[in-house]
């Protein structure tokens, strides 16, 4: 028989039709990158993200009722119902590694996209070499604000940044002044990192537009052996208010510090790292009756959202632990990004950045008190709303803004 | 005896040739970039440690301080950059020469010290620099630089995924560093060392020689650091105080070189090709259990290394040489 | 805070000054006292106040072993000692770490309640934190301690007589090693000292040594190679200055200060303030 050029065609097509189904049959697994300090001063961050993401796994490769993107059935459907398997890497906190450790995940491990990081620093070197290599990255947990504007592509963030936070404590400070509270004078108490110094200049800024005035501006090198000398001169501006910036080991020896040399302000406003970790709360927590920090994330949450204390249990059986500041950011962040896979139906990174860039997730099928997840053209998510806890009674209550709040503030704090 | 140092002497430099030679062949070999970045490390930290030999190794001078000319290195390769459209390629050199004046700067107090005396006050001069460099505003503080990567491009030393230039690069300077050491080996310099190490007091008497030339080394080994660190800086496209002057640096310098042989010629290559792979890999591969494993099984192997070969490495090859010679 | 640097300092003192070798895990040696103070308290609700001598002696018998197993070895190396000792230590800071992290994960610990926690005694209006004030008088003790005990014991003599000339001392029947394990251990116990009043009111967590151990060898060093009262007045310089920088420059550049006033020191009178070597 001959044959035609009508035959050639059908073949053609033929082909055509099958290779979809050869190329979804390879991705029965779809490989998500994360790079977090899993050893040295960070590690406990890095320890409990795994967790976090364990978890958002589980219900996404499992059939789970609940009403997040992907938790019912099995994997991706738009993958043919592809599972999720995560690759983790250890950069120590250090911007080299970081970068070496990118590129093995994304040239090795072939995954299609990035979580990451904790530190800020690490997170400029790690989204540079993702956006060398085409493939989206998206910083669950870093919250400086100069990161997305460096005109990056193949960056995103769901969470909000500091200016963001920042705006929020001042919308709450605003609100308390109104209400007759003394909050004039501001005192802020920052690391001398990325993370600190982003954070002071956001305040900074927002207290002289608003018209606060700032009676001390302490900035410390991170992990001191002893911090008496600063507080010392906290305890001397006096301010009614106290802003800190500080993680976990600096903010459990600021406090005892404070104790230790007497001295209490009317209110503590902190930027969240440290002061939402359990650790600091468990060494100091009967001195922070009535601090207040910034959050993206609450456990209040739950009375109106009955899933978001679900998924707290399921996170706490892996860990132990309470969802908190940055593991519901880590959790969300494994949602969004594989949602943005599911609709790109591919693990080409392009495509799934062309995905995120689409990504519209309305905020009831968040764990989180954000409106939605939709990302400007810098990759941020403007509608992630931060929330303001205080922290009373051993647990943290929602008391800012209005809309998402349980409980009025009290003012001063004990 | 004589002859034999020659002959050894140019024996060395054959060697070094052929491996060089080996080495530039190796990316026909190796496509995988993760491999090459290990390449590209350990060839940087064999350049860095071979050039912290000189002064702490040939010299008997022990510094912890180095990373200070590292950072400073980056910072004026950088800042020049970024601000002043400089190229790399000068602000690099400007670099080392700020580092070397610095060095020299510092060489004339600091050498009076001795012992432990020394090593912390080196230690402490990096740390100042540190927290200097951290709270410049100008220089970005705790912010650092991002150098914009825009394209590959010879001239601003820049290149989006490959590793070949970097690679080609860090082994130049490899080798650079390792022909100085060469060469100074058998020059005057390297005679008053080997006397003073060997006889403190008797070189006493030599007295302002031996004080210059530990100046001399002092700068040419602050020179070569400094290049290094803004070739690092280039590679990686962004630099932090902690990222370029952290103590670490400090530490990872001296590492290869003590591991291999230190006051040898070839122990901080021997010394970076074993150690920098080895990090790598363990944390990369043991790292992501985020248990702490990776760190146990580097530590002990730094503690057997330097307990079995406190003579480096390198003592392994000159005794089996011995023996065969004694046969 | 000065007398406290100086508690951490004084088992370096004697370690690191009297007896010549480098140890670069002395952070690490603080750290495990602390996780030893938190598990006394955590599981047999024991303050740290009352466990500091069992901590101690814990730890005596730790640094004994490390010597025995370690660093026994690395003195031995004819070539390189220095590099030799500073790099094995080192490995084994490492090696502390990580096996602190394994077993105790990355977690921040902290001892919420205790005796001294939080309290304060106010002298003429200047604060004074009680846990400080007790590590302060600690430190002093330690100190008249262990100056007592090398000026006027045999053994103090022993160990002295050891690193100034080990041969002699082998002639006249006195074991090298086992006076040396004594020291180590002795140096150790001292770290578990500060490691259990350190543990009232800092946080614990597998790195926290590097936080001190810079502190601790500039003290050391600042007051001088050889002498305790040495790295006693260097503990209070550095507390001193520490706070001083802390008023005229912006807090996160105090260390500078210390670092500058060593620096100034050592170029003045190379062998530390009290030093001998």
């Amino acid at each position: 028989m001959t044959i035609t050029r009508r035959d050639v065609l059908l073949g053609a097509t033929a082909a055509a039709a099958l290779l979809p189904l050869a190329a979804r049959a390879q991705t029965s697994e779809v490989v998500i990158g994360a790079t977090y300090p899993l050893s040295g001063a960070g590690a406990q961050v890095g320890v409990d993200a795994q967790r976090a993401f364990e978890t958002a796994i589980d219900i996404i490769n499992n059939d789970q009722d609940f009403d997040l993107p992907l938790a019912k059935g099995v994997g991706l459907p738009g993958l043919g119902g592809a599972k999720i398997r995560m690759v983790y890497a250890d950069h120590q906190g250090d911007p080299q590694k970081g970068r070496a450790e990118a590129e093995r995940l994304i040239t090795q491990e072939k995954v299609c996209a990035v979580l990451g990081s904790y530190q800020s620093a690490v997170a400029v070197t790690v989204s540079q070499i993702c956006e060398r290599y085409q493939v989206p990255f998206l910083s669950a947990d870093n919250s400086s604000p100069s990161l997305h504007r460096r005109g990056l592509k193949y960056y995103f963030r769901a969470s909000p940044h500091d200016e963001m936070f920042s705006t929020a404590m001042f919308d709450f400070l605003d609100a308390m002044k109104k209400k007759g509270a003394k909050a004039n004078t501001l005192a802020l108490f920052h690391e001398d990192t990325i993370f600190g110094t982003d954070s002071a200049n956001a305040q900074t800024k927002l207290a002289t537009e608003r018209g606060y005035k700032i009676v001390a501006d302490i900035k410390y090198r991170a992990n001191s052996p002893s911090l008496s000398a600063e507080v010392q001169q906290l305890k001397a501006a006096n301010a009614d208010v106290l802003l800190p910036s500080s993680y976990t080991t600096d903010g459990i020896l600021l406090v005892k510090t404070m104790a230790e040399l007497g001295y209490k302000p009317n209110a503590i406003l902190a930027q969240a790292a440290g002061f939402s970790e359990k650790a600091l709360y468990d060494a100091v927590g009967d001195k922070l009756e009535g601090a207040i920090t910034r959050g993206s994330f609450s456990l209040d949450l739950a009375a109106k959202r009955p899933m978001v204390g679900k998924i707290n249990d399921l996170f706490k059986a892996k860990s132990g632990k309470d969802l908190n500041d940055n593991t519901s950011r880590q959790f969300m962040a494994m949602i969004v990004i594989a949602d943005a896979i599911n609709r790109a139906k591919s693990t080409d990174g392009e495509k799934i950045r062309d995905a995120m860039a689409a990504t519209d997730i309305p905020g009831e099928q968040t764990i989180m008190p954000w409106k939605r997840v939709k990302f400007d053209d810098m990759g941020q998510n403007n509608d992630a709303d931060p929330v303001l806890l205080q922290y009373l009674g051993g647990k943290f209550v929602t008391i800012f803004p209005a809309q998402a709040a349980v409980a009025e503030a009290v003012w001063p704090m004990k | 005896m004589d002859k034999n140092f020659a002959a050894r002497r140019r024996r060395d430099l054959i060697i070094a040739a052929v491996l060089a030679a080996l080495a530039a062949l190796a990316p026909l070999f190796v496509k995988n970039v993760y491999i090459q970045n290990i390449l590209v490390l350990t060839l940087m930290y064999a350049a860095l440690s071979q050039s912290w030999n000189i002064l702490s190794g040939y010299c008997g001078q022990i510094s912890l301080g180095h990373a200070l000319y590292f950072g400073i290195g980056a910072y004026t390769t950088e800042l020049l950059f970024t601000k002043f459209g400089v190229l790399p390629w000068f602000g690099m050199l400007a670099g080392g020469g700020i580092a070397a004046v610095i060095a020299m700067g510092l060489g004339y107090p600091f050498f009076r010290l001795r012992g432990h005396y020394f090593v912390i006050a080196t230690i402490v001069i990096a740390e100042i620099g540190l927290l200097l460099f951290q709270n410049w505003e100008w220089a970005g503080a705790a912010l650092g630089i991002t150098i914009p990567v825009r394209g590959d491009s010879w001239l601003k030393f820049q290149f989006m995924r490959s590793k070949l230039p970097y690679f080609y690069f860090a082994l130049a300077l490899c080798c650079l560093a390792w022909f100085v050491t060469w060469w100074l080996e058998d020059s005057k310099w390297g005679f008053w060392w080997r006397a003073v190490k060997d006889n403190p007091e008797a070189a006493e008497s030599l007295g302002v020689v031996v004080f210059n030339s530990k100046m001399g080394a002092a700068a040419v080994s602050a020179f070569l650091v400094a290049i290094g660190g803004a070739f690092y800086a280039q590679f990686l496209a962004y630099i932090d105080p902690e990222s370029v002057m952290g103590f670490q640096f400090s530490l990872l310098m001296a590492l290869p070189a003590v591991l291999g042989g230190i006051g040898t010629l070839w122990g901080p290559v021997l010394g970076a090709a074993i150690l920098i792979p080895m990090t790598e890999l363990t944390r990369s591969y043991i790292g992501g259990s985020g248990r702490g494993v990776d760190l146990i099984v580097y530590g002990t192997l730094i503690v057997l290394i330097s307990l079995a070969l406190p003579q480096g490495l390198v003592s392994l090859f000159s005794r089996s040489k011995a023996k065969g010679a004694t046969r | 805070m000065g007398l406290l640097y100086g508690l951490i300092a004084v088992g370096l003192a004697l370690i690191f000054g009297l007896m010549d070798v480098t140890n670069f895990a002395h952070g690490e040696f603080l750290m495990i006292a602390m996780y030893a103070s938190f598990f006394l308290f955590a599981f047999f609700a024991i303050d740290p106040l009352l466990s500091a001598p069992l901590v101690a002696a814990a730890m005596f018998v730790f640094g004994a072993v490390v010597y025995l197993l370690i660093v026994r070895f690395a003195m031995r190396a004819k070539a390189n000692a220095g590099m030799v000792q500073i790099f094995t230590t080192f490995g084994l800071a490492i090696v502390m770490r990580g096996l602190a992290q394994l077993f105790f994960t990355p977690d921040y610990r902290s001892i919420p309640q205790s005796w001294l926690g939080g309290k304060t005694v106010s002298i003429a209006g200047i604060f004074l934190p009680e846990p400080q004030l007790v590590g302060a008088l600690v430190s002093i003790a330690a100190f008249a301690g262990l100056y007592f005990f090398i000026h006027r014991t045999d053994f103090g003599r022993a160990l002295e007589a050891t690193r100034e000339d080990p041969g002699a001392v082998a002639l006249v029947g006195i074991d090298k090693n086992r006076v040396f394990a004594f020291g180590w251990g002795l140096g150790a116990a001292l770290v578990g000292l500060a490691g259990a009043i350190m543990a009232v009111f800092f946080y614990i967590y597998p790195d926290v040594g590097a936080s001190f151990a810079l502190i601790a060898y500039v003290t050391v060093a600042l007051g001088g190679f050889g002498s305790v009262f040495g790295a006693f007045a260097g503990g209070i310089i550095v507390g001193l200055v520490e706070a001083v920088t802390a008023l005229m420059l912006p807090p996160s550049l105090k260390s500078v200060g210390i670092y500058a006033v060593y620096l100034l020191v050592v170029f003045i009178r190379p062998r530390g303030l009290f030093g001998s070597m």
